[in-house]
């Protein structure tokens, strides 16, 4: 292992040129000619209300205006887990934002104007927009049909409730966990909601040809995913899959917000009712905010039994999320942390229960950490005061229950390899921990230390698939056709490095590119942080099964003994003629011509497919045990030295550290840029983010004047990224995924920072400068 | 977003072909920087007949100190104010604010004279105007008109500005040839933020002071009381003590979603402390570089 | 009313017919071709529209593009050289200092118009340059670290101009 070429090299990406060049092209950038058509969506203005009438005439008499729409004109329903959205609002609207109409023009001037004509009567219905309003005795039902909606059948609805899916843990005994305890300690954690903010705004295009042929370009994290929902919600229409198409160009930024399908629907629609041209729906920055998915709110009440020497004896978890209007993707996310809000610990007794609450606010759903970092806040610092109340060292209580191979989880499966202690030795060394730090020049200054540890799996249905053809060119370089999306991390440079190793041609020399579902083979959707490890595996498949037939062709054609065989620098070599190289190049495409001038082989082609067989969803509804639903937990430990000026709230930092277990790193460098930047956005959620609703449900700060993500003034001054590597026993070269799990921890080192420098346990995020500072005036005043 | 409404454009040479063409329309808007007025095109909140640019007005360009006046040019942005040799050796602290003013690529476009027309109750160059007791000089058909900048702010978003005029520089006298001023800035974070609440201060020989507070009330707040208490007294931490607890009688800021009531007035406290411990610091040659942030 | 207007794109002289009230980020994306100055948030927020005027980067959804007239306008396509990519572009790239690559066009200007006034910038100074370009994928340190690790910018954008401008 330790002489790869390629793989755990920084080898440079492959998409650089393209990006610093300006010549990678987004959603926006694709250019359509003159047949274009815009869309302008027509938005409900009340977070709950029936839709009484809707008049279009005069829109549809404005100047420019090709067709105006309405949900009569779409009755469909979809969804990614339960089919509870509609491409238009049907008999009601369910949140500021959702779209009612769309009126289809020439130009982005004439749609914008005769939005304005349509004339929608509304009766306004009681907004609900706090999950106590939603789960109070007999309450006002946001989903009335709720008891008939199609769902997963790991899914429990609760009909005639506001509770869309309820996951219950059941482990032990949580009687004799906390009889055995020698301190049980309960309190309540509250996590607001956040949004994505990918620079670049959602965007898509809807081509329904003349041959009835769907084509939807869009920014997206799930090419395939979406052709599946839109064939879905479209087969009303007499359409399915072989005539839906889905081609991504490249993303800028998705976070999880690009993933499933949330506005490209209107895409899909909407070219099916202008038939020959294409139709652009163009998200703007309000929107981006308001009617895409948001990190949903979640209220935690945690519960600890724990004993005198540390060890956890019980867990009690209640989370009731804020999922909004529609949780079609959000109630995975419910049902994901609620499988495994116990934390990377050991712990014999575990309750959970996990509520998926609808609310007249924008709907829920992926963002990355998918429910982790919303429970981790809660759990992280609760974990820091129950140390505390035993007078133990945190970062030792952790040690001390930190779960390792072969334990048991939540659900019944057995944990993986990993190097959790390793990441929490390493944090800890890395901030110095024990150590305490002054800022002796300025007596305003108090500086914290705060610690916690992270885990996630990657959230998938059990049949998640990834699959990679491979095709060689004249000149010895090669394609990797993945359907797995770019969207910053660097996964088509990983694909390359993968190959590369197996094939021996350098990353310089092969193209991966943005997918297209006609041309590319399947991926479920680029999401979860499992494509480094599932379509990496994928990739390695196609690359071996390329070098299989290279081998098998060269012995047959050349009279070589297969077992001699091997690859090295592009060439095929022999281990018994030092002589032999032959170059792939020559072969390739061509194939061998022997004597009497026929010709052996021709295109050497790959294939490969990764897809899970030992997962399954299957448990029992009350308890979770039995199931599989986690193929694997990336785990870790993070560290921060934090400043805070007494006076005014405002917080610096020093130092963060994180230390995560990634199994392999096939890129040192990307996981390092996945830490950096993972670990600003998840600062950026504790100290600066700040989503604001009125009472009627509007929200008061759509843009990033006033929903505030940080600035290059705003950094901590020193990242430290730590890598540990304890293989995952099926993935590529041992790799696992990382993607999401880098600002999982932000928010409880930061909460538990602020307790360790003032001795005050913040549990509302934000945690801003001017809540800290109040806060501080509040204890200095007693 | 395309803006919906068309307007005529002009780009004339000089001031008096700019209010000609004022004259001629019934809601024209005047562009200099644009970093506020094509936002309110864009959202409709301004529909004006016509947009007259004045960059084209070479004399409106001009940063000039003559007689110990330092009059600044309408089309003037703050970049060529944190750029300029006079301001950064006379008037540092306009360096300091107009540092604080979005980021680079806002102030390579917008103006401090922009600024004040806009006047909106969070902008920066208020209190700086206010402080250094500014005249703002309009240009009118009959001549210009001179207008104290405490008789400029009229409430939120007004200004004294009368139809088919124009504002063409603020004249900002030097206070003393030795002096030292300080701007602190309240925002959410280091990066760009528009301010939920501000104070300027100067430190004048012998002494003498001069505090005004920007976005904590419609209209920025020379703060007449705080320089009384100060004035002929040696900086003492009593005498900050003294001050701080009568601010909450001079402002009145609210709450939003930017802040609470509560915490800007906090902040002004200690903005206010940090400040003129600053400012003092910096009189006597001393004190943080100009541009460094005290919160 | 539409105004023929002339200006310099990228070293080449450019005619267009605009109407007043057309934005200088759309004439550009949508009219002439120039895709690399993105729409982020169309309110001058987010530094994704940047392009150069007469050397100073500035936020071109705010910018109406009549007020361009006889102006000299630089986008990222317009910094290479014969297909060169600059020292700039290239430390990007060697720092990994981007990700999904949305913000690259409007960053690397930044950093351009920084490093033409100083050519050894503090990295204060690089963050105080950058400050006004988002970007939610590399938590900015990388770009930094490109910028502060070039010493010597060896060809500067305004040579490139010279050399590129074309006379009708």
């Amino acid at each position: 292992m330790s002489d790869l070429k390629f793989v755990g090299h920084d080898e440079v990406r492959i998409d650089g040129k393209a990006k610093v060049t300006g010549a990678a092209q987004y959603i926006d950038d694709l250019e359509f000619g003159p047949g274009l058509l815009f869309a302008e969506i027509v938005e409900s203005p009340y977070a709950h209300a029936e839709i009484i009438g809707i008049d279009t005439t005069k829109a549809e008499r404005a100047e420019g205006v090709v067709k105006v729409v309405t949900g009569k004109d779409f009755p469909y329903s979809f969804g990614l887990y339960m089919q509870d959205r509609f491409v238009f609002a049907q008999d009601r609207v369910r949140f500021v934002g959702e779209q009612v109409a769309a009126v289809i023009a020439r130009d982005p001037v004439a749609a914008k104007r005769a939005a304005r004509l349509v004339k929608v009567r509304y009766k306004e219905l009681t907004p609900i927009l706090h999950v106590e309003d939603a789960l109070k005795e007999k309450p006002l039902l946001i989903h009335p049909n709720l008891k008939n909606y199609k769902h997963v059948p790991w899914f429990y609805p609760q009909a005639e409730t506001n509770i869309a899916h309820w996951r219950k843990v059941k482990k032990g005994n949580m009687e004799e966990g906390f009889k055995e305890a020698d301190l049980v300690f309960e309190d309540t954690y509250t996590v607001p909601r956040y949004a994505h903010c990918a620079i670049e705004t959602h965007g898509a295009v809807g081509l329904f040809d003349h041959s009835r042929r769907l084509t939807v370009w869009a920014a997206s994290q799930s090419p395939f995913t979406q052709r599946n929902v839109f064939a879905e919600a479209l087969a009303p229409l007499g359409l399915s899959h072989q005539d839906v198409r889905v081609i991504a160009p490249c993303v800028g930024g998705g976070f999880g917000g690009k993933a499933g399908v949330s506005m490209e629907i209107l895409a899909a629609a909407l070219a099916t009712a202008v038939k020959g041209n294409p139709v652009k729906v163009n998200w703007s920055r309000a929107q981006e905010f308001y009617n895409t998915y948001q990190r949903q709110g979640v209220i935690g009440k945690t519960k600890i039994g724990v004993k005198k020497d540390g060890t956890i004896t019980a867990l009690h978890q209640t989370l009731y999320w804020d999922a909004g209007a529609y949780v079609e993707y959000g109630a995975n996310v419910v049902n994901a942390a609620g499988l495994s809000a116990t934390g990377p610990y050991r712990i014999p007794n575990v309750k959970i229960d996990s509520f998926c609450v609808y609310t007249n606010l924008p709907p829920g759903g992926p963002y990355r950490g998918f429910g982790y970092s919303e429970f981790l806040f809660g759990l992280e610092s609760h974990i820091n005061e129950t140390a505390k109340k035993l007078g133990m060292d945190p970062v030792e209580f952790r040690r001390r229950n930190a779960i390792k191979e072969g334990d048991t989880q939540t659900y019944g499966g057995h944990m993986n390899p990993s190097g959790l202690l390793q990441c929490i030795d390493k944090a800890a060394e890395a901030i110095e921990w024990g150590k305490k730090a002054e800022n002796k020049s300025d007596p305003t200054k108090v500086i914290g230390k705060g610690f916690a540890c992270f885990w996630k799996a990657p959230a998938m249905p059990p049949n998640a698939a990834s699959s990679a053809f491979i095709k060689f060119n004249e000149d010895g370089s090669l394609n990797i056709l993945i359907s797995a999306m770019e969207i910053g991390q660097g996964v088509l440079t990983v694909m390359a490095q993968i190959a590369a190793e197996v094939l021996t041609v350098p990353p310089s020399k092969i193209r991966v590119e943005t997918p297209d579902t006609d041309r590319n083979p399947y991926e479920w959707q680029t999401v979860a942080s499992h494509i480094t490890w599932g379509t990496g595996n994928a990739v390695k498949k196609a690359a071996e099964d390329c070098r299989e037939q290279i081998f098998d062709l060269v012995a047959r054609a050349l009279g070589k003994n297969r077992d001699d065989l091997y690859l090295e620098n592009e060439c095929v070599c022999s281990r018994t003629e030092p002589d032999f190289k032959q170059p792939l190049r020559d072969f390739v495409i061509n194939g061998f011509m022997m004597k009497d001038g026929t010709f052996r082989g021709g295109p050497i082609m790959g294939r490969g497919m990764f897809m899970p067989e030992f997962s399954s969803a299957l448990s029992d509804p009350e308890t979770s045990q039995g199931g599989k639903p986690n193929v694997h937990y990336t785990v870790g430990a993070a560290a921060v030295e934090l400043e805070i000026d007494r006076e005014t709230g405002r917080m610096r930092i020093p130092r963060v550290v994180v230390a995560v277990d990634v199994g392999k790193a096939i890129n040192p460098g990307l996981v390092k840029g996945q830490v950096v930047g993972g670990i600003v956005q998840g600062l950026a959620t504790v100290l600066y983010e700040d989503m604001r609703f009125d009472e009627k449900g509007r929200m008061l700060n759509p843009n990033f004047t006033d929903y505030k993500i940080p600035t290059a003034m705003d950094i901590p001054e020193q990242v430290i990224s730590i890598i540990v590597e304890v293989a995952q026993p099926d993935g590529p070269y041992g790799a696992r995924g990382v993607g999401e799990h880098t600002m999982i921890p932000a928010a409880p080192i930061i909460a538990n920072a602020i307790e360790d420098a003032l001795g005050i346990r913040m549990k509302s995020m934000p945690l801003t400068a001017e809540k800290v500072a109040l806060a501080i005036k509040t204890q200095d005043t007693k | 977003m395309p803006i919906i409404q068309g307007f005529e454009y002009y780009k004339p040479t000089s001031a008096s072909e700019v209010l000609k063409i004022l004259s001629k329309y019934k809601n024209p808007a005047i562009l200099a920087g644009g970093t506020d007025l094509i936002n309110n095109l864009k959202t409709e909140t301004d529909q004006p007949d016509a947009v007259v640019d004045i960059k084209g007005i070479k004399t409106l360009r001009g940063i000039a100190l003559k007689n110990g006046v330092l009059t600044i040019g309408a089309a003037v942005t703050f970049s060529d104010l944190i750029d300029s040799k006079i301001i950064n050796t006379k008037f540092p602290v306009i360096a300091e604010v107009a540092r604080t003013v979005g980021s680079v690529g806002v102030r390579n476009r917008a103006t401090m004279i922009g600024n004040i027309c806009s006047a909106v109750a969070c902008a920066d160059s208020s209190p700086l105007l206010i402080a250094y007791e500014a005249t703002v000089v309009v240009q009118e058909k009959k001549g210009k008109r001179k207008i104290p900048v405490e008789k400029w702010f009229k409430g939120n978003k007004r200004t004294a500005i009368k139809k088919n005029e124009m504002v063409i520089a603020v004249e900002i006298p030097l206070p003393a040839k030795k002096y030292a001023g300080c701007f602190v800035k309240m925002g959410r974070y280091s990066g760009e933020d528009l301010a939920q609440a501000s104070v300027l201060i100067l430190a004048l020989p012998e002494n003498r002071y001069r505090v005004a507070f920007g976005a904590v009330g419609p209209v920025p707040v020379r703060a007449k009381k705080l320089e009384s208490l100060l004035n002929g007294h040696e900086v003492s931490d009593d005498l900050i003590a003294k001050s701080k607890k009568i601010i909450p009688t001079i402002i009145s800021p609210i709450t939003d979603i930017r802040a609470s009531k509560e915490y800007r007035l906090h902040m002004c406290q200690v903005m206010f402390e940090r400040g003129l411990k600053a400012a003092v610091s910096r009189s006597k040659g001393n004190g943080p570089a100009y541009g460094h942030s005290l919160i | 009313m539409k105004r023929t207007m002339t200006f310099t794109l990228n070293g080449r002289r450019v005619r267009i017919d605009v109407e007043p009230q057309e934005i200088l980020l759309e004439v550009l994306r949508d009219r002439l071709g120039v895709k690399s100055p993105k729409c982020g948030c169309d309110k001058g927020d987010c530094g994704s529209c940047s392009v150069m005027i007469n050397g100073k980067t500035i936020r071109s959804c705010l910018v109406l593009a009549i007020e361009v007239d006889g102006q000299r306008v630089m986008t990222i396509e317009g910094l290479m050289q014969n297909n060169e990519l600059t020292p700039l572009q290239q430390s990007f790239i060697e720092q990994n200092s981007f990700q999904c690559g949305f913000c690259a066009p409007g960053i690397i200007l930044s950093a351009t118009e920084l490093l033409e006034r100083n050519p050894r910038p503090s990295e204060e100074q690089v963050k105080e340059a950058i400050a006004g370009n988002l970007c939610r994928c590399t938590g900015y340190q990388p770009i930094i670290d490109a910028i502060t690790h070039l010493t010597r910018v060896s060809v500067s954008h305004q040579d490139n101009e010279k050399r590129k401008e074309v006379r009708p």
